[in-house]
């Protein structure tokens, strides 16, 4: 696309090819007659505007940053400085400039960097949405140009820009235009990086992100606007690369009020839902002043409290909220810990008697967590080697001879944990220790080594308990559970149940961890009724 | 083992005779699977005949033209016996796929309907055109509309395999409802591969043009063009514990920012506890999931349905023997628990049997033509009708006369014994349900050939009572019987059925009259029991009636009683049933056509245990070698054993820490031992003969001994027995002593 393409011809190429697709595809004429062919109005928010009075009810304890950006992006074909806005997650940054160039109608590109996780990703689709270029089937879903290399991508951008440039001076030229509403206003054209935090993971950061900063030295187009969006500080950035600093706008953490008015938005009956929020918001926001948290966690929770009322209009007076609060109480202070809560699919139409049973029997075993058994699948082998990974990591090495030796091992056992338990103070030094460390790892030949004796001890007990079909020693009986070893250790990795770990510094070789928690243990060894509180070694 | 070896040899005659060019080949090739000495005679015996094959050619044409003739048959009958495996196994095959998608249809249906909620859900949220919907920035929504419906899938196995099948089977169920379905597995999201190719991966089963960047906004494009924009993009991840955390979270980020946009819902596969996602996911990622969960059969219920189809019912009329079925669980419960190696197992075995059992094949006949299979057999040739009066079990039945037509009738028989062992296992199953009884434990026992036996001596001795003493109760003889297997699973199930209240007893007796309807003997007896019970339930009925009107005197403790009793009739049968009928397969004459017995064969097949075998063998190794200078040694080490051998042997001095000093001094010395050098330089096996002679002209310099001990150390490592000088000890190397 050549530069001194004029706009009129862009618009009528994009047309035609719209209408070469149209005529190819019968069945594309109802879905893309109702959007317009691609023209520089694409490039603005597209709905009505609004008023500013309208932005700033719309983000309660807002106002400052709102006027404080609008104060900064100036009045229309003024040129900025690039713009950093940072401030937690869910605090609204994305969603405030997004409305802002809504209520000012000017053309900006919008690039998550979430969306765009590379920088080709993200040079092409910034070039796209100035190239007024979308992806189809026709074009094979191919981006407008090809574009890796951040010079390329100045070069590539310059030239877009400067045509979008000349397109929208075109534009507001001329007075009568057909529709006015999506038309754009000004001649300035806004870049929007969202998420810039991201970056900073990418491989290439440490060029990337110096270069982004100095896109605006480096384009010296004073039509061009450069907005980053971020939510950890400038700080985390900036390493004085020599480029200009960006102007920060700092959105803070929501205050409670804040939290609350927020909430109360598009509440179908406020006075219940603010008496809801009364009880629960004080207790959540010491954990988290996240907005898009409370809401996921306060949704379920007001269900709850909505259960005894039965017309959803009601107003609630004194003695209905205690008692709505008398309801809700149990159920609030277990969901402040939960962060993930899955709820079992109740199957929508009951048909059947059968599927009824069904039904109750997967509630009641989905609703109590505290199930003894373990409820999944494992072979016994997996199982002894579970056990032996998690007293391979939980016991000390040294103890490993004195409570393995088959050879009366509980004896000395004992007389090695009676010194241990004198000391006190050391013990608790090292618990702590301990805990600081988390389970420690192991090299495989310890696991194999515990998991022998383990097993060729519970041998002997399987063998008694398997005495009532009997003939089931088909094999000779210690290699019964050893044959394949290894590959049960591969399937527990796997499951994340043990970490292949790094290599040990001195010796480089692979070493494990054990990742499983003591109940899980613990429910394993129920489950083989193996005494795993003999074998493990308590501080 | 006379059969087996005559099954063997089979195909090793006719190569003989046709090629003698291939039979070296075979010859080799059979050499490792069958025993030495059978291996040996055979061996001699091919050498001879080769001999005097090629001297005279009139004599051969002679000697040919029977033999020629019973190997046609021979080779017609492998035919044959190899269509039978294909036909059996075929049908087990398909009964097994069967039952396996049956178990999930009722989760397939739920799982598409919470589809269609969420859906109908995310589609509550706003509907977009098409710019909004393929513009780059986000939708200004509150954050519950951005979260994904996410069904997690728990598969109740930590092994995987098993639901593979299953997931893919969900995506075509989906499709098949018009979802557009991607099926993921952890490969598509792994580290190495980063969020690029996961989403690659993701889009190519959408779009079909390649893609060199993928990029969500496409699928979001792609979305809209597309005619039914009125269906879910359905994401299934096959195994979600085995995907990288990191990418698993970019994606679902990634998504989420999207869903308004593309209506997608996610549903992972979880094979061990819900805790999974949350030990993957960081919590920022946990809180864009809205989860459900849906739960897959257990492996166990799966594993009984299987058996309950294939080894009870007996789709294919294939069965195995007692052993193999404690084999068969043994694996499962211990080794691998995952069904696919049990079906693995059973192909193996159900092979095994074809290629051994050489009337294997009138299971195929059996099989096919129900009903002429009495004229088929009939024209079988003599050869065959001699072989099957010789099956021992036939034997030990005596049923001396070797016609066709009793052969028929012993089919027949075992067909019917067959169906009434099956029909008495499933009765037992069926009471044991409520019992939590697994059927695989139950099939052990009801295959033990010498629980029967004891059950029928047993049987014996009180009838010998009830004619003595002519008034033997009831009560006695049935303590006597359960006494003698007290911890039994079928013993349980009796005395289970005497304390079951009424209403499941009806219910009980009810699923038996179904079970039961094939075998008239039984169904009569059954309905017996039924006529009485339900005369009592109406007797109870309006006892209730009575007592709520008038308070009469009907106390509950008659009512109790009697319900007692029918409980007490019902238990009685089971028993009478197992007695008369829960015949094991290996009880029954004929029963090696279409038993599969040898545990031996399977267990190598399935468990080869190559370390302990690798050790075994470096320390036995002359078994293998043959050669005659090591063999007679015992255990003192000779310079012309194998360096391998005689380093691990040297090994075993050690404890974990072998000096490597101390190991070569004593390895030189075995090496260079010069008294039997000499002696044994002649008759060395053809390996070591080739380097020891380059060696002898060296005059064996100590670079070559340091180059054999470095070699021999070099293969000890690589077989995994050994582990090379750490950095901590570099004088010393570890032995990784395990499975021996």
């Amino acid at each position: 696309m050549g530069k001194e393409e004029s706009p009129q011809i862009t618009r009528r190429t994009t047309r035609s090819s719209s209408s070469v697709t149209v005529a190819k595809n019968g069945v594309e004429t109802t879905k893309t007659s109702d959007s317009r062919p691609l023209t520089i109005n694409e490039l603005v928010f597209g709905e009505n505007p609004i008023g500013l009075d309208d932005l700033l009810s719309s983000f309660p304890s807002r106002r400052a940053q709102i006027l404080e950006l609008v104060r900064l992006l100036g009045p229309s074909n003024s040129p900025m400085l690039p713009i950093f806005i940072y401030g937690g997650s869910s605090t609204g940054k994305t969603s405030i400039i997004l409305q802002i160039f809504r209520h000012l109608n000017r053309p900006f590109v919008y690039s998550s960097c979430l969306t765009c996780y590379s920088p080709r990703i993200l040079f092409e689709s910034i070039l796209n949405q100035l190239l007024l270029h979308r992806k189809n089937a026709a074009n094979g879903y191919s981006s407008a140009k090809r574009c890796e290399r951040p010079s390329d991508f100045v070069n590539s951008l310059r030239e877009a820009l400067s045509n979008v440039i000349n397109n929208l001076k075109g534009n507001s030229g001329k007075s009568s235009t057909k529709n006015l509403v999506g038309r754009a206003d000004g001649s300035m054209v806004y870049l929007i990086f969202d998420n810039l935090e991201l970056v900073r993971e990418w491989d290439k950061s440490a060029t990337i992100l110096p270069f982004l900063f100095n896109l605006f030295d480096v384009l010296k187009m004073p039509e061009v606007g450069l907005i980053f969006v971020s939510n950890t500080s400038p700080d985390t950035y900036y390493s004085s690369m020599g480029y200009m600093e960006p102007i920060p706008v700092h959105f803070p953490d929501y205050t409670e009020d804040a939290i609350r008015q927020i909430l109360m938005k598009n509440q179908v009956n406020r006075k219940l839902y603010l008496s809801f929020l009364d009880v629960v918001l004080r207790p959540f926001c010491r954990i988290t002043r996240r907005v898009d948290e409370l809401s996921t966690a306060l949704a379920p929770l007001f269900e709850k409290y909505c259960e005894p009322v039965s017309d959803s209009g009601v107003v609630p007076n004194e003695e209905m909220k205690r008692v709505l609060f008398s309801h809700l109480q149990p159920y609030i202070a277990p969901s402040l810990n939960e962060v993930f809560k899955v709820s079992s699919q109740p199957s929508p139409e009951v048909k059947t008697n059968s599927e009824i049973k069904q039904k109750g029997s997967r509630r009641k075993s989905g609703g109590c967590e505290e199930i003894d058994e373990l409820d999944f699948h494992m072979s016994t082998s997996a199982k002894y080697l579970l056990i032996s990974a998690f007293l391979a990591s939980r016991n000390p090495a040294t103890l490993d001879a004195s409570l393995f030796d088959p050879m009366g091992g509980f004896d000395s056992r004992k007389r090695k944990r009676k010194p241990s338990q004198k000391s006190l103070e050391q013990k608790e030094t090292v618990e702590q220790e301990l805990l600081m460390k988390g389970p420690g790892t192991f090299p495989l030949e310890r696991l194999l080594a515990i998991f022998q004796c383990i097993t060729s001890i519970a041998e002997g007990s399987i063998d008694e308990e398997e005495q009532g079909d009997e003939g089931l020693e088909v094999q000779g009986g210690d290699g019964r559970l050893m044959s394949d070893v290894l590959l049960q250790l591969s399937s527990l990795c796997n499951a994340n149940f043990i970490i292949k770990g790094g290599s040990c510094p001195l010796e480089g070789l692979i070493r494990y961890r054990s990742t499983v928690s003591e109940d899980m243990v613990m429910k394993v060894a129920r489950s083989l009724k193996f005494p795993l509180s003999k074998y493990l070694y308590r501080r | 083992m006379a059969l087996a070896s005559a099954a063997t040899d089979s195909p090793i005659q006719t190569t003989s005779e046709t090629n003698d060019n291939n039979l070296q080949t075979f010859f080799v090739l059979h050499k490792a699977s069958s025993r030495k000495s059978e291996k040996r005679s055979t061996g001699t015996g091919k050498t001879r005949r080769r001999i005097d094959l090629s001297p005279s050619s009139p004599k051969k044409t002679d000697k040919s033209e029977a033999e020629r003739a019973e190997e046609w048959d021979e080779r017609r009958y492998e035919h044959l016996r190899m269509e039978a495996f294909e036909l059996v196994w075929s049908r087990i095959d398909l009964t097994i796929k069967d039952v396996l998608r049956g178990i999930n249809t009722n989760v397939l249906n739920e799982i598409h309907s919470w589809v269609c909620e969420s859906f109908n859900a995310i589609k509550s949220f706003g509907t977009l055109g098409f710019a909004e919907a393929t513009r780059s920035f986000p939708i200004v929504a509150a954050a519950t509309c951005k979260r994904l419906f996410t069904g997690l899938i728990l598969t109740k196995n930590m092994e995987f395999v098993d639901d593979l099948l299953t997931f893919e089977e969900l995506g075509l169920s989906l499709r098949s409802h018009g979802c557009h379905v991607a099926n993921l597995s952890s490969m598509d999201f792994s580290a190495k591969n980063g969020i690029g190719g996961c989403l690659r991966g993701f889009l190519r089963q959408f779009l079909t043009t390649t893609l060199d960047a993928a990029d969500i906004s496409i699928l979001a494009s792609w979305y809209r063009e597309q005619d039914n924009h009125d269906s879910p993009v359905v994401v299934i991840i096959d195994d979600m514990e085995r995907c990288c955390g990191s990418v698993l979270s970019d994606f679902i980020l990634m998504l989420s920012e999207w869903v308004l946009k593309i209506p997608i819902i996610i549903l992972m596969g979880v094979s061990t506890t819900l805790d999974a996602p949350r030990n993957i996911l960081p919590s920022n990622v946990l809180q864009r999931l809205c989860p459900s969960k849906f739960i897959l059969g257990s492996p166990a219920e799966r594993m009984d349905a299987v058996v309950e189809a294939v080894l009870v019912k007996q789709c294919s009329g294939f069965s195995v023997g007692h052993r193999a079925a404690v084999f068969l669980r043994n694996y499962f419960l211990n080794q691998d628990g995952t069904l696919t190696s049990f079906i693995r197992a059973l192909k193996i075995a159900c092979a095994q049997h074809f290629s051994m059992e050489p009337l294997s094949f009138i299971l195929g006949d059996l099989l096919v033509e129900e009903k002429q299979k009495g004229e088929k057999i009939c024209l079988l040739p003599e050869v065959i009708l001699k072989h099957a009066s010789q099956l021992p079990s036939y034997v030990r039945n005596q049923m001396a006369d070797q016609t066709a037509k009793s052969l028929v009738h012993g089919f027949s028989e075992l067909k019917r014994l067959q169906k009434c062992w099956s029909i008495v296992v499933l009765c037992l199953y069926e009471a044991g349900k409520c019992n939590k009884i697994r059927l695989l434990d139950l099939l052990c026992e009801a295959l033990d050939p010498d629980l029967y036996i004891s059950r029928a001596s047993n049987n014996h001795v009180e009838l010998d009572k009830d004619s003595g003493l002519g008034m033997a109760s009831d009560r006695c003889k049935r303590r006597k019987y359960s006494t003698f297997q007290k911890g039994g699973i079928i013993s349980q199930i009796v005395r289970k059925v005497r304390d079951l209240p009424a209403v499941m007893l009806y219910q009980l007796l009810k699923s038996w009259e179904n079970i039961t309807v094939d075998i008239l003997e039984i169904h009569e007896k059954l309905k017996e029991l039924q006529s009485v019970l339900r005369f009592e339930d109406g007797k109870l009925k309006q006892n209730v009636d009575d007592i709520s009107k008038r308070h009469s005197s009907w106390s509950p403790l008659n009512i109790e009683k009697d319900s007692k009793a029918i409980n007490e009739k019902a238990a009685t049968l089971l028993d009478c049933l197992v007695r008369d009928y829960l015949r094991p397969m290996e009880c029954i004459p004929l029963h090696e056509i279409v038993c599969f017995k040898n545990v031996e064969k399977l267990q190598l097949a399935l468990i080869g245990d190559p370390r302990r075998r690798i050790q075994v063998d470096l320390l036995e190794f002359y078994k293998i070698l043959q050669c005659s200078c090591c063999s007679k040694s015992g255990n003192v080490l000779l310079p012309s054993m194998h360096d391998t051998s005689v380093m691990y042997t040297l090994a075993q001095e050690h404890g974990d820490l072998i000096n490597l000093h101390d190991w070569f001094q004593s390895f030189k010395t075995v090496v260079l031992q010069p008294s039997t050098k000499g002696k044994h330089k002649s008759k060395q096996s053809p390996l070591s003969k080739k380097r020891k002679h380059k060696y002898e002209s060296e005059n064996k310099s100590e670079a070559s001994i340091q180059a054999r001990f470095c070699r021999a150390v070099t293969e000890l490592q690589i077989t995994g027995l050994l582990r090379m000088p750490s950095r901590r000890r570099p004088d010393c190397v570890q032995r990784v002593a395990f499975g021996l």
